[in-house]
């Protein structure tokens, strides 16, 4: 659960984001903001704030959402219902997240095809190095790539 | 549909060359850093739940140190004019602070899994998350009271101390002449209409002590006059470009 | 300050707000949502939470705003601020509060002139304390959203 020293993101590392750098930068996006949502303890409490998310984006008439999870394990049950959410109101979804080979989704969805893990470990396990299992400009190049494919998929599918 | 420009924001970088130990707490536009452990002892003595704290200065030469559990890596920046978001920021280059807590017992404040250890083997340098191998870091390791690593309170007020340390450097920054600077970065808020409208979504901490989220203060990257996502019930809150690349959040993991 | 008896929506009016039903069933419209913010006691959270208010609805690309305030005095200033930070981002904008003879604006500013409407319907200058008597009602919300419509055309061009 949670998150441990190797996937942790500091101040500095949102200072300098690399998913907000490549998404901000792409011609052809309209990035409309960055949604924070928290991942709180109780699964109630942690599926209400994902569908709040869900439809405050839908809200915004968003094309597509990319969405990324500082922790793994019990956060991922809030991951994969946000992408679900996401998912079940059209909205195209990719994302990062940590998996490696201790972190995989304990709950799985049918929105989960296009979710880019960012763990560096080669043993693919929570190191306990501060850094090592952080997204970088090429995961986050990654998710947006497949981002871009699924909403035009969704555009064809939609005769758009 | 020609692009619109929704705001602008300004860093402007000030690289620092060398950090030392000194009697006053300065910092000037050419690059020098002066750090005073005088004020720490008022710090302290303000934090029921800080039973001590010790500041370090790690040269880049200097990893081959015990580090205890990092809680977080800082830039040190501040508004020389407008609001997180908006307006100019000045923020140092060449250092960043480092806070580390442990408490009276021994027990390591963390959550899932410690980072404490040999500093060079515990921080994969040059991340965008964590200092350059060439950055001084200015290392706040703090001695909780027993038992308070583990309550919301604890890395809080450690996260506190650090940032009203941090907070006098700040007031002397903003008066930098601009002109001085290493480095200017314009960064604006583009709608670009008829194009694919995407929206990041980033979970974030939510649960307890180390697992917060601080958003909205009053300077860059800071903690004072900010909320915890805890307290807004983990709700989805909305940031612009400009105000999360600005520092609109301060991770408390 | 605050909300008298007149000007207090009760749990019946949000069920069958008369606003909502006016814009969601216009077909010029593309209603994105409805954007709930608290009143505050605080004047650093009421600028706070007004301003993160008007991020958003610039965030969602809207091009205007009605926007509602349960009663009056102290709730203008969250109001008046909503307006400003909304304006300044050049979100069109209509908006509905009590005015009255005895809730004039404790604030106002240069975006706060034509656009808003008065629901105000009682006569005298006290708070009458009758439930419902200073509700929005359908005839109001017709005005604010004609207002509306004339700003967004305004900018448009």
């Amino acid at each position: 659960m949670g998150i441990g020293p190797s996937t942790k993101e500091t101040s500095m590392h949102h200072f300098r984001d690399p998913l907000l750098d490549v998404v901000s930068a792409d011609e052809d996006i309209d990035l409309l903001g960055i949604i924070i949502v928290g991942s709180p303890d109780g699964n109630a409490d942690k599926l209400l704030v994902g569908t709040r998310a869900a439809i405050w984006a839908q809200g915004m008439r968003a094309d597509g959402a990319i969405i990324s999870a500082d922790g793994w394990g019990n956060s991922h049950v809030d991951y994969a219902n946000t992408c679900e959410q996401l998912g079940k109101r059209g909205i195209p979804v990719a994302g990062l997240a940590f998996h490696g080979k201790n972190g995989k989704f304990v709950v799985t969805n049918a929105y989960l095809d296009a979710i880019v893990d960012f763990c560096k470990n080669k043993d693919g396990i929570e190191s306990n190095v501060l850094g090592e299992n952080n997204m970088n400009v090429k995961d986050c190049r990654k998710a947006l790539a497949m981002l871009k494919l699924k909403m035009r998929k969704s555009d064809a599918e939609r005769g758009v | 549909m020609a692009d619109i420009d929704l705001g602008r924001l300004v860093i402007r970088a000030f690289d620092i060359k060398s950090v030392s130990w000194g009697d006053e707490m300065k910092v000037t536009p050419q690059g020098e850093m002066i750090i005073s452990k005088s004020m720490l002892p008022d710090l302290v003595s303000s934090m029921d739940t800080i039973e001590a704290v010790d500041i370090r200065l790690i040269q880049p030469d200097e990893h081959d140190q015990w580090t205890n559990t990092i809680l977080d890596i800082i830039p040190i920046s501040t508004k020389a004019l407008g609001v997180v978001g908006e307006g100019i920021t000045h923020t140092l280059t060449g250092v960043c602070a480092m806070i580390t807590a442990v408490d009276t017992e021994g027990k390591q404040c963390h959550e899932f899994g410690s980072s404490e250890g040999n500093l060079k083997e515990k921080i994969i340098f040059d991340n965008p998350g964590t200092p350059s191998s060439t950055d001084v870091i200015i290392s706040f390791d703090v001695t909780l009271k027993a038992g308070m690593g583990q309550e919301r309170k604890g890395p809080y007020q450690a996260h506190l101390l650090c940032d009203r340390f941090l907070q006098v450097y700040r007031e002397q920054m903003k008066n930098f002449d601009g002109k001085l600077c290493s480095a200017r970065n314009e960064f604006h808020n583009i709608s670009r209409p008829g194009k694919k409208r995407v929206v990041i979504i980033r979970e974030v901490a939510g649960q307890g002590a180390m697992y917060d989220m601080q958003l909205f203060p009053h300077e860059p990257s800071g903690v004072e006059g900010g909320r915890s996502i805890i307290d807004m019930g983990n709700m989805p809150i909305l940031v612009t470009p400009n105000e999360y690349r600005d520092g609109i959040l301060h991770s408390m993991q | 300050m605050g909300v008298g008896p007149s000007a207090k929506e009760t749990s019946l009016h949000h069920f069958r707000d008369p606003l909502l039903d006016l814009i969601s069933s216009d077909e010029d419209i593309d209603l994105l949502g409805i954007i709930l913010f608290g009143s505050s006691d605080k004047y650093s959270e009421k600028i706070l939470t007004s301003t993160r208010a008007a991020i958003w609805a610039q965030g969602m690309r809207a091009d205007g705003a009605v926007i509602f305030c349960e009663g009056s005095g102290n709730n203008h200033v969250d109001f008046a601020n909503a307006c400003e930070q909304l304006s300044r981002r050049g979100v069109a904008l209509a908006g509905l509060t009590v005015i009255g003879k005895n809730g004039q604006f404790v604030v106002t500013n240069d975006y706060m002139n034509d656009n808003i409407i008065d629901v105000c319907k009682s006569k005298g200058t006290v708070e009458p304390c009758i439930i419902g008597e200073n509700n929005l009602s359908y005839d109001d919300c017709k005005k604010a959203l004609s207002i509306l419509k004339i700003k967004m055309n305004k900018n448009k061009s």
